[in-house]
This record gives structure tokens, sequence and C-alpha cells, in this order.
């Protein structure tokens, strides 16, 4: 596999976390929506809808963030562009580049320990009944996403003109 | 060696980081996570940095910021805000400098759905800018406007930066909300004293256009009644106790998607892309929101902020001479870092001392927002203006720079305004949550 292949293979990575954490948005404003709605017309609200919403922000938060990983869309202090030659703008971007994937890694180690001790303890969510551990293992799967998608960002030119601005 | 100086160190390498052109998650991060390390140990911060970002990232109450982000990007695509600016132009049609005003009431209008600054200035820029510069308009002024005028959309509710400061100061989000407003529309009034000084004080800068009727007006008055419903569903639901923030904006955000799928300005691919922008832009968020936490449990390790009051006090200080101090810094900082940065990196370090003095966190908040909206508008490096260049880049930086310098006053007056009149921040809140 050349260095095109993998990161059009890692851009689907980044595509199908990025619909996961659409739907998880989409799912969050309709169930809170619902239960404005039922607890005002009907007096009857969602039991589950906070437990929902934590959940949905779980998938929401982790998967989400792959996008701006594979595109280095991070928000950066460009002012040494401006004066550095080009080779060392490049660079301080591969420095960035291989900070960003042990920053995530970093992350992703020390969760392990808490989402096993959820899993070990079988802790709930109280309204929902939905193991916490699952919720641990999506944002793990999320995180495990985003360092396959900074490792992208490493393939890809180390060229600023290659960063897009923040949303 | 003492706390403190670990603190000092780790302040200092941060921002060595950040000259470097690392990310500010990524600088929050590692200084956060070597620094707790130092002060705790390797066992307690790897416990900590495992749960905070699922802490974060699974909150409910940050939930509200997807999904206000969802209904200001929605509110981008859909047009809104061209309404807002026809119904501005035609309501002032006549007056010298009417258009810029226009567009300063549209901006303000438009940051009440949208909570950004960029978003507000592009989509603004985009719709008035053409407007105004076939009107004859001076186009330093015409971008200086612009760009004050974006910058509104963080300080008038919903704010993007007013929720972040609530999650990292830990304060009540309805009540920065209910703060922010009385500002933001005092800010509004004062970039529109500017322009009618400006445009007084300089004829050909800004001709009086064709004048309207009194129907003509009343008839634009109607056109942006969406805004009003979204504004009043959302903030005004906030106020009134009837919806949480997280209720609110996702009566905002679906609010906002019907508006355009029934007024036929929003398809599923514009919708799509809204979403997707939100998801991308919470990405960028969620990082920086997870290195500021562990940012912020170091500073709490290293005492450096009550050591900073306590030197402040020993040099016989009084509070408005330190938060006079403050503020210089924040406008130092507004040089180089971006807003939302900012507020995440130096809150943890000023808002304890800002407390020992006596300040109320939800005053000092709004006091952040407005020094981060002149960072965003004072050159040379003010994300706003590059935003407007971006759109129009026949006008030279330096022009729109001389633009900006008249605008900049506004925000300043403002403070000082907050400074010897606090309720314009804290009426509002007392009113409404006592």
């Amino acid at each position: 596999m050349n260095r095109t292949q993998a990161y059009l293979l890692l851009d689907r990575l980044r595509v199908a976390q990025l619909r996961l954490a659409s739907v998880a948005l989409i799912v969050m404003m309709v169930v809170t929506l619902l239960d404005v709605f039922l607890r005002y017309v009907f007096n009857s609200p969602i039991r589950s809808s906070y437990d929902l919403v934590e959940t949905m922000m779980a998938i929401f938060v982790f998967h989400g963030m792959s996008t701006a990983l594979l595109t280095r869309r991070n928000i950066v202090i460009d002012l040494v562009d401006s004066f550095a030659p080009p080779f060392m703008v490049a660079v301080l971007i591969r420095i960035s580049d291989v900070l960003t994937i042990a920053t995530l890694a970093l992350y992703g180690y020390a969760m392990i320990t808490p989402a096993l001790q959820a899993y070990n303890y079988g802790d709930l969510k109280m309204e929902l009944g939905l193991p916490v551990w699952y919720l641990w293992a999506a944002a793990l799967l999320g995180m495990a996403g985003g360092i396959l998608c900074a490792l992208g960002a490493l393939i890809a030119p180390a060229d600023p003109h290659h960063e897009q601005e923040p949303a | 060696m003492a706390a403190s100086s670990i603190g000092a160190i780790g302040v200092l390498a941060m921002f060595a980081l950040l000259l470097l052109r690392v990310p500010v998650w990524i600088a929050l991060t590692l200084v956060g996570f070597i620094g707790n390390c130092v002060m705790s140990g390797v066992t307690p911060t790897f416990a900590l940095a495992g749960t905070v970002p699922f802490d974060t990232g699974s909150a409910y109450t940050l939930s509200v910021l997807p999904l206000f982000i969802l209904m200001g990007e929605v509110a981008s695509v859909t047009g809104l805000s061209s309404d807002l600016f026809k119904a501005a132009r035609v309501m002032l049609a006549g007056m010298r400098g009417g258009l810029a005003v226009g567009a300063l009431a549209a901006c303000a209008c438009f940051g009440a759905v949208c909570g950004s600054s960029v978003a507000t200035a592009a989509t603004m820029t985009r719709i008035a800018l053409p407007e105004m510069r076939k009107a004859g308009y001076e186009p330093g002024l015409a971008a200086g406007a612009l760009a004050a005028g974006g910058s509104l959309g963080i300080l008038i509710p919903p704010s993007i930066i007013l929720v972040i400061y609530a999650a990292i100061a830990e304060q009540s989000l309805p009540k920065l909300f209910a703060a922010g407003l009385m500002p933001g529309l005092l800010l509004t009034a004062l970039y529109m004293l500017v322009v009618v000084v400006v445009a007084w004080l300089n004829k050909d800068y800004a001709p009086v256009g064709e004048s309207a009727t009194l129907r003509e007006r009343l008839a634009a008055m109607r056109d942006p009644w969406q805004f009003l419903l979204l504004f009043v569903a959302t903030i005004g639901g906030i106020y009134a106790g009837v919806f949480s923030p997280t209720e609110a904006a996702s009566i905002g955000a679906f609010g906002a998607i019907v508006l355009g799928v029934t007024g036929g300005r929003l398809s599923i691919k514009m919708l799509l892309r809204a979403i997707e922008n939100t998801v991308v832009t919470c990405g960028i968020l969620f990082v920086i929101i997870f290195g500021a936490n562990l940012f912020s449990f170091f500073m709490v390790q290293t005492q450096l902020p009550s050591l900073l009051a306590e030197g402040a006090h020993a040099l016989n200080l009084s509070g408005p001479m330190v938060m006079a101090l403050i503020i210089v810094a924040y406008i130092f900082f507004g040089c180089f870092l971006e807003a939302i940065g900012m507020v995440l990196i130096t809150v943890p370090v000023f808002l304890p001392m800002v407390k020992q003095f006596g300040y109320d966190p939800v005053w000092f908040g709004v006091i952040v927002v407005i020094v981060a909206e002149v960072g965003l508008i004072h050159p040379p490096v003010g994300l706003n203006l590059f935003v407007i260049q971006a759109h129009a880049p026949d006008i030279k930086i330096t022009s729109i720079y001389r633009g900006i310098v008249p605008f900049l006053l506004a925000p300043l007056a403002l403070i000082i305004m907050m400074f010897l009149f606090p309720g314009i921040a804290l009426w509002l809140p007392r009113l409404l949550y006592g």
C-alpha cells in the first residue's frame, strides 16, 4: 500500500466517524426536543433523555475529532510562518503531527484503566440502565480512530497552505 | 523548587510551545500533564488524564455547545443574515452612514442566533460589503464596521465563548447569558456612534443614500420575524426559566432547520454541510477543553494564581489596578492568541485572583469576552480583519487597519463603563436569578 492509498483509506475512516458523530448530534437534538415537547404538552418527559444525551455526547465528541485531526484544523499561533524559512515551518508542522499522535496516545492509554474499572464494577447509567463501559468503549474507539487520522496527517504534505482554518 | 516556580515555568513553557506552532490543545495538554506529574506524581496524573476527556466529552452541560453551534451554522447557510441586513438598510435609509449602522444592527441581531464572531463577520461581509462599496463608502470604514460588528457575535448571547467560560470557571450559563445582553447592546450602540461620528467628520466616507417612506420602513420591520422567533424561543426561554440552555439550544437548532426548510432556503446538502461544520468545530473545541482542564488542575496545584494575588497585595495594588493589568495582558495576548484558546489558557490563572479582589466571576466573564473581542479586531493579527480581507482582497490590509482604529475605542469605553457601573452586566442576572 502506498502513501496515497493509505491516506484515502484513513479518509474513509474519517468520513465514517464524521457521519457517526453527525447522527449522534441529530439524536441529541431530537431527544432533547421530544423531552421538552412531551414534558410541556403531556406532562410526561422522556425519563432517560439526560442519559441519552450524555451517551450521544460521548459518541459525538470522540468520533467528531477525527476530521479536525486528519485535516489539521487545529488552532495554531502561526506567527513563525511570516519569518521562518519554509523548510523550518514544515519541520514544525511535522513535530506538531508527532506530538498530536503522542498526546492522543497518552489520553487513550490513560483512559484504558477507568474504562476497565467501569467494565469490572458493572456501572450502569442511572435512567437508561446502559452499562457505562459501552460509553467508554465508544470513546476509546473514537480515540483510536482519531489516532489513525492523526497518522494520516503525518503522511500528508507538511505545508501550511494545506492546513485548513478552523470552521 | 517552590510550587509557584513550577507553575511559572509551566506557563512559560506553554507560551514557548505556542510560539513554536504547537496547536493550542497540545500545548495545554502536555504542560498540564507534565506539570501534574511533577506536582502530584505519575499515577494520579494518569488517572486524571484518563477521566478528564471522558467526563468532559460526555457532560450533559456541554451538549449546549454543539447545539448552539448547529443553530448558528444553519442560520448562516439559510441567509437569515440577508433578511436582517435588508431590513436594517431600509429602516435607516437616508441617514449618513446608514448602511454601516444597518450592517452593525444586522451583525448584532445575527450574533444573537449565531454565537460565533468569525461566522458573523464572514456572513455579513458577503452581504453588506458589496452594497456599502457600491454606495461609495470608504473601504476602511466599511471593513472596520463589519469587523467590529462581527465581534458582537461572541458577546451577545448565545455566545460560544461564554459557554466555554461557564464550563472552565464553573459559573451558571443562564446568568452569563443574561450578563452578556446589556453590554452587547451597549457595545452595538457604541459602534454605531463611532460610524456616525466618523461619517460626520468625513462627509465623503459615507454618502447619504436614498430615503425610504414610512410605509417601506414599517414593511421592512416585518422581514426579520424569523430571527425574532429564534431569539425569543432560545434566549427568551432561558431568561424566563422555561428551558435549560441545552433545551433552548435544541429548540433553536431545530427551529432554524424548520424555518430554513419551510422557507425553501435549506436543502439537504446545505443541512449536511452545517452539521458537518458543527462536528468539525466541536472536534477542535473539545480537545482544547480537555487540555484546558488538565492545565487548570496544574495551576490549582501550583497555587500560582494565589501567589500572583499575594504579590499584588504586597505591592499595594488596588483591585482596579490589578484588573487594569489583567486587561492589558489580555489585549497583549490577543495580539497572537485565538480568542477561545486565550480564554482557556488565562482564566485558570486570572480568575482566582480576580475573585480574591472581590470581583464577580460573572462580571469578569463578560469583561473577558469584551477583551477577546478587542483581540479579534485589533491590528496586526485581528482574525476578523483577515476574514474581511479574504472576502475583499482588493482592500489593502493597511486600509482595514486604519478603518478599525476608531472602533477600538468602543470596547475600551465599554470596559471603563463596566468598571464604573458593574450593573451594566450584573443587573439582568440579578433581576432574573436573584
